[in-house]
């Protein structure tokens, strides 16, 4: 028995949870937990602040992740064998189908979330100082994770693959002077064929991943030195504007002069940059701050499981789309892009250069700027109306150009509303 | 608070656990093991006693399927259709039922998809059947099974399958490929053919296109050859065999059936008749043949067809490079020939053509094959409809020796040539003459030139 | 334990407990999973051919199944493997001593397959082979079978 408890003591060596100290150890002695703090303010961690996008984003990552392994067991990256792997893994693989699904269904629900998370961020002007380089990396995030849906679409090189990777590596190559080049680089060739299969096979199972993986280092990290979960600061009772500063002492000094002396000023060390973050906290604040075991982790196992059982759902009652193999001499008619991409496909069909160029250029420009060109401190949101009503009439716009896109071209692009039923294209 | 969302974490673990276990159990119980489970309940009631029955109850279900790299395909069929190769099964319910008359297309070979059609990697019902959106090859119906013969057979006579002979035979005679390319060959006026069988257009379809293009393909130039429903069967039968597939070299090297017949069409082709006698019928230059297999082994026989100057150095029999099957097709014929049928082939001979003679009757041949004659008819009569062309019609061939001197009319079979329109600005004719001359070989061209001065000649000795 | 007591267990340690069997399901899923159920290889079931085809005295060798087929006019059908046990080789049957030879390294079976010389650890395996409903025969190399078998047909 002894020896069972020695063996216990020698892999878990916090004290028990029922302690103070052993919560706190809980999260800062764990390698995987100890990216959170060890307390946190339960106004932090309220639902309606910040809906667990993150994490839920995060979650379908992992997700996408293992069922990703799972199914890189059956599927070979080359055109002659791809298609017959994906009716294995429909028909003689044991759970292949459900697998299969929940990877496809992760994959469109992480899409979803990460851009309603930048949604959230913005709409909470969590952007701003001194978060404006971690918008930065989010905004890397989302087109990693775009390139990640974009080169794991064609792996099935069914029909619905082939086409929708040759009209977007079209439209990236109107890009002036690299267009060409870069087209050729992803596709290895001159048109999408064995060549693009397995550059996008490596892109998406080892360059990408890293890339999110890394970058989600650095993102959550910056969001635990930014001094956590955003919250509505302004919504606090007796709160002034301000308090977090990043700054030597001299400034300390200073917070600690405005404020009201029932607060309490906290400084967190930086022992790489040596630059204290002080943040000032009311007294309520601090009855509000309680242990991440339990209070955290239980609100992040609970959209942990939500996330799962959703996908689960999800998967068990619909399946993902698998249609003719890959035919390079048939086009489809309408040959459409992945629904993230159909609203540049509409713009595109308009002007190839403005829709294809310089439309996601700007887009992805702005979305960049954004952090430095709001010169506006507050984060209330009665003091930021013009920008909150730019930013929903650019959401709004993307939202239609994507219906469009989706539901009202047909055959030739031309627009037919989906309750016209139109006859397939005769060839 | 606290507690509520433990509970819910709680709940929400139990219903991820019932998830798992539902997808698990869906896995685990697809349809095709009820199948093998009534197969075996089928199989059990033959075994005399009990022990046996047990055993072959406790055959633990499994995927069956066939390997075919050369067929470039996996069958899975047999998972289900257990009965396929057990004759005990006979009057057995379907999907059970004894496949007979498979011959040598045994399905460790064949499989079960490169004559039925359907989706050999599926493993469920509807998928398996093709009937299933995104697969273009469903199963075919019975009336069109046996034109997948085709897809391997591809010389000579498929017994069984004479609609795949007069199929083809109408394709060469009709004139098909003056508008349609086959393997490279023929017109471009409309759609390439070589690939049609691999097209999956419905087998129905295929057949009322041939009854009456315009009612199925809207707008189409084809004109209407008033062909009877068994010709269009026919053709559609010899459609549906162009898959233009590539075949390991054990398939390839099927393409043709040994059978007397087509050893007996070899006969007359090669002219063996020349050299040699059946019986006394024929020529003496070479020994008679009446009962050769059975003063020589078939070994020695084909030998003697592959090397000549191997088995009689000196020899003037040529060497015919004829492929094994249709060596072993020869020797068939040859083990059944008689007189009466030598006499036969006698019969049939012209009497010796002159090399004027023979120069026509090559460029009849051709003019027949490279499908002239699907616009300007069998009797070079012209007069199939094409719109806003002068005359408003394809021109009788009849009189070209009249309205052109020779070397005009070579120049426009190589060169193609445009109709002049009717009405200059109304709509193009769909039909033209289109340029043969990365087609045909020039001595190909000026033999059909000689076959159409052929016709003046008979139109003068009439006068 | 009374009620209360069983009460007071926290919604979270249960909670744990199920996710931890939602886990091992997984776990056992995914092992499942990466069982195949097909595999991109010859069968170990396979036919052979009719008994006619197969001539008394010496056997026939099947180069792609690698097996021996022995036909005794007195006892009937056996099939061995060609596989030698010591690494792999493909041995070859000799009529003048009725016994297997394998070239890779000299290793010598007699003719009911045990071991007589050389490196090789076991004796040559025999397959069951029965007689399909079709009337060929059928090899079955997932089914070892003693050296004394004989299919009488």
């Amino acid at each position: 028995m002894n020896l069972i408890r020695e063996i216990w003591q020698s892999i878990v060596r916090r004290d028990p949870l029922s302690t103070d100290k052993g919560k706190s150890e809980l999260v800062f002695l764990n390698v995987w937990l100890h990216i959170h703090p060890a307390k946190v303010k339960k106004e932090n961690m309220k639902f309606r602040h910040t809906f667990y996008l993150g994490f839920i984003t995060f979650f379908l990552f992992l997700i996408l992740l293992t069922t990703g392994i799972a199914l890189m067991v059956y599927y070979r990256p080359y055109p002659a064998q791809a298609y017959q792997d994906m009716k294995d893994l429909q028909f003689a693989v044991f759970m292949g189908t459900f697998l299969r699904n929940m990877h496809r269904w992760a994959a469109h629900g992480m899409v979803v979330c990460v851009l309603l998370h930048m949604c959230r961020v913005f709409y909470t002007g969590s952007y701003k100082k001194p978060r404006q380089f971690n918008w930065v990396i989010g905004v890397l995030l989302l087109l990693v994770t775009l390139s990640l849906s974009f080169t794991g679409y064609l792996l099935p090189w069914d029909q619905l693959a082939y086409w929708a990777i040759t009209v977007g590596t079209n439209i990236g190559s109107y890009a002036p002077l690299i267009g060409g080049q870069l087209r050729e680089l992803l596709l290895g060739g001159h048109s999408v064929g064995e060549g693009a299969l397995i550059r996008f096979y490596v892109l998406h199972v080892a360059v990408l991943p890293a890339a999110m993986i890394l970058l989600t280092i650095v993102h959550f990290w910056r969001v635990r030195k930014d001094g956590g979960l955003s919250r509505p600061v302004w919504k606090l009772k007796g709160k002034q504007e301000g308090l977090v500063t990043i700054g030597a002492p001299t400034q300390a000094a200073a917070l600690q002069a405005t404020a009201a002396s029932k607060d309490k000023t906290y400084g967190l060390m930086e022992v790489v940059t040596g630059k204290p973050i002080f943040e000032t906290v009311t007294l309520e604040e601090e009855e509000d701050t309680v242990f991440s075991y339990p209070y955290a982790f239980v609100r992040e196992a609970v959209a942990l499981m939500a996330t799962v059982t959703t996908i689960m759902t999800m998967s068990l009652f619909l399946n993902a789309p698998l249609e003719e193999l890959a035919n390079p001499a048939k086009t489809p008619n309408p040959a459409k892009a992945p629904w993230y991409f159909l609203g540049l496909q509409e713009l595109v069909s308009h002007s190839a250069f403005l829709g294809g160029v310089v439309a996601p250029a700007l887009m992805v420009l702005m979305l960049l700027a954004i952090p430095y060109l709001d010169r506006n401190p507050s984060r209330r949101p009665g003091d930021r109306k013009l920008i909150l009503w730019l930013f929903t009439i650019f959401v709004a716009a993307n939202l239609v150009l994507i219906v469009i896109g989706t539901f009202f071209r047909g055959p030739g692009w031309a627009l037919v509303p989906p309750w016209v039923h139109v006859a397939a294209g005769a060839e | 608070m606290e507690r509520r969302l433990q509970q819910l974490f709680f709940a929400l673990s139990l219903l991820a656990l019932a998830l798992i276990l539902a997808a698990g159990w869906q896995a685990n119980t697809p349809s095709w093991k009820n199948y093998q489970r009534s197969f075996l309940q089928l199989e059990a009631q033959e075994e005399p006693n009990a022990i046996t029955k047990a055993a072959v109850l406790a055959t633990p279900p499994e995927i069956h399927q066939v390997l075919l790299p050369g067929l470039q395909r996996v069958d899975r069929c047999t998972t289900c259709h257990l009965g396929v190769e057990d004759p005990t099964m006979k009057s057995a319910p379907e999907p059970f039922r004894y496949h007979a008359n498979l011959g040598p297309h045994v399905s460790a070979k064949f499989g079960c998809t490169i004559c039925h059609g359907g989706q050999g990697l599926a493993t469920d019902k509807e998928s398996a059947h093709g009937k299933v959106a995104f697969w273009p090859n469903p199963l075919l119906s019975t009336d069109y099974i046996r034109a997948s013969c085709g897809r391997c057979h591809k010389e000579g006579e498929v017994p069984g399958v004479p609609e795949l002979t007069e199929g083809r035979h109408l394709f060469e005679t009709q004139g098909c490929r003056g508008c349609h390319k086959l393997n490279g060959v023929g017109g471009s006026i409309g759609p390439d053919l070589t690939g049609e069988g691999a097209n999956r257009r419905a087998p129905e379809w295929l057949e009322r296109h041939f009854l009456a293009p315009n009612a199925v393909s809207a707008g189409s130039a084809m004109p209407n050859f008033h062909f009877t429903k068994e010709q269009a069967r026919d053709l559609t039968y010899y459609m549906l065999s162009l898959t233009n597939e590539e075949m390991g070299s054990y398939f390839s090297s099927l393409r043709l059936i040994p059978s007397p017949e087509y050893g007996r069409q070899l006969f007359v082709e090669k002219n063996c008749i020349s050299c040699h006698a059946i019986g006394g019928v024929g020529a003496n230059t070479a020994p008679d043949l009446l009962g050769v297999t059975k003063r020589h082994s078939i070994e020695w026989l084909d030998e003697q067809l592959v090397n000549p100057e191997l088995v009689y150095p000196g020899s003037a029999m040529p060497e015919y490079d004829l492929e094994t099957n249709a060596r072993k097709a020869l020797v068939a014929y040859l083990a059944s020939a008689t007189a009466e049928d030598a006499q036969l082939i006698l019969s049939k001979k012209a009497r010796a053509m002159t090399p004027e003679d023979i120069a026509i009757e090559a460029g009849k041949q051709n003019f027949s094959r490279f499908g002239c004659v699907g616009c300007h008819g069998t009797e070079l009569q012209g007069g199939v409809a094409n719109p806003n062309a002068q005359g408003g019609e394809v021109p009788s061939l009849l009189h070209v020796s009249d309205d052109y001197t020779k070397d005009e009319v070579i120049a426009i079979i190589r060169n193609g040539r445009v109709p002049p329109l009717d009405n200059a600005a109304g709509p193009t004719p769909p039909l033209y003459m289109p340029s043969w001359k990365k087609v045909l070989s020039d001595e190909d061209i000026n033999r059909i030139a000689d076959y159409l001065w052929s016709k003046r000649q008979k139109a003068k000795d009439a006068w | 334990m009374n009620r209360r007591e069983f009460f007071k267990i926290s919604w979270g340690a249960v909670g744990i407990a199920s996710l931890c069997s939602a886990v091992g399901v997984s776990l056992a899923a995914v092992v499942r999973f990466l069982m195949p159920s097909v595999f991109y290889e010859p069968p170990q079931s396979f036919k052979i051919g009719e008994p006619g085809d197969f001539p008394f005295g010496p056997p026939t060798f099947l180069v792609d199944e690698k097996i021996f087929v022995f036909r005794d006019r007195d006892k009937g059908f056996a099939v061995a493997s060609a596989v030698c046990t010591h690494l792999g080789c493909t041995v070859a049957h000799f009529s003048s001593d009725q016994k297997f030879h394998c070239p890779c390294h000299g290793s010598v079976f007699a003719a009911d397959g045990s071991v007589q010389h050389g490196p090789a650890p076991r004796a040559l395996d025999w397959f069951e082979v029965t007689l399909a409903r079709d009337g060929k025969l059928l090899v079955n190399k997932d089914k070892i079978v003693p050296p004394n078998y004989r299919l009488m047909v």
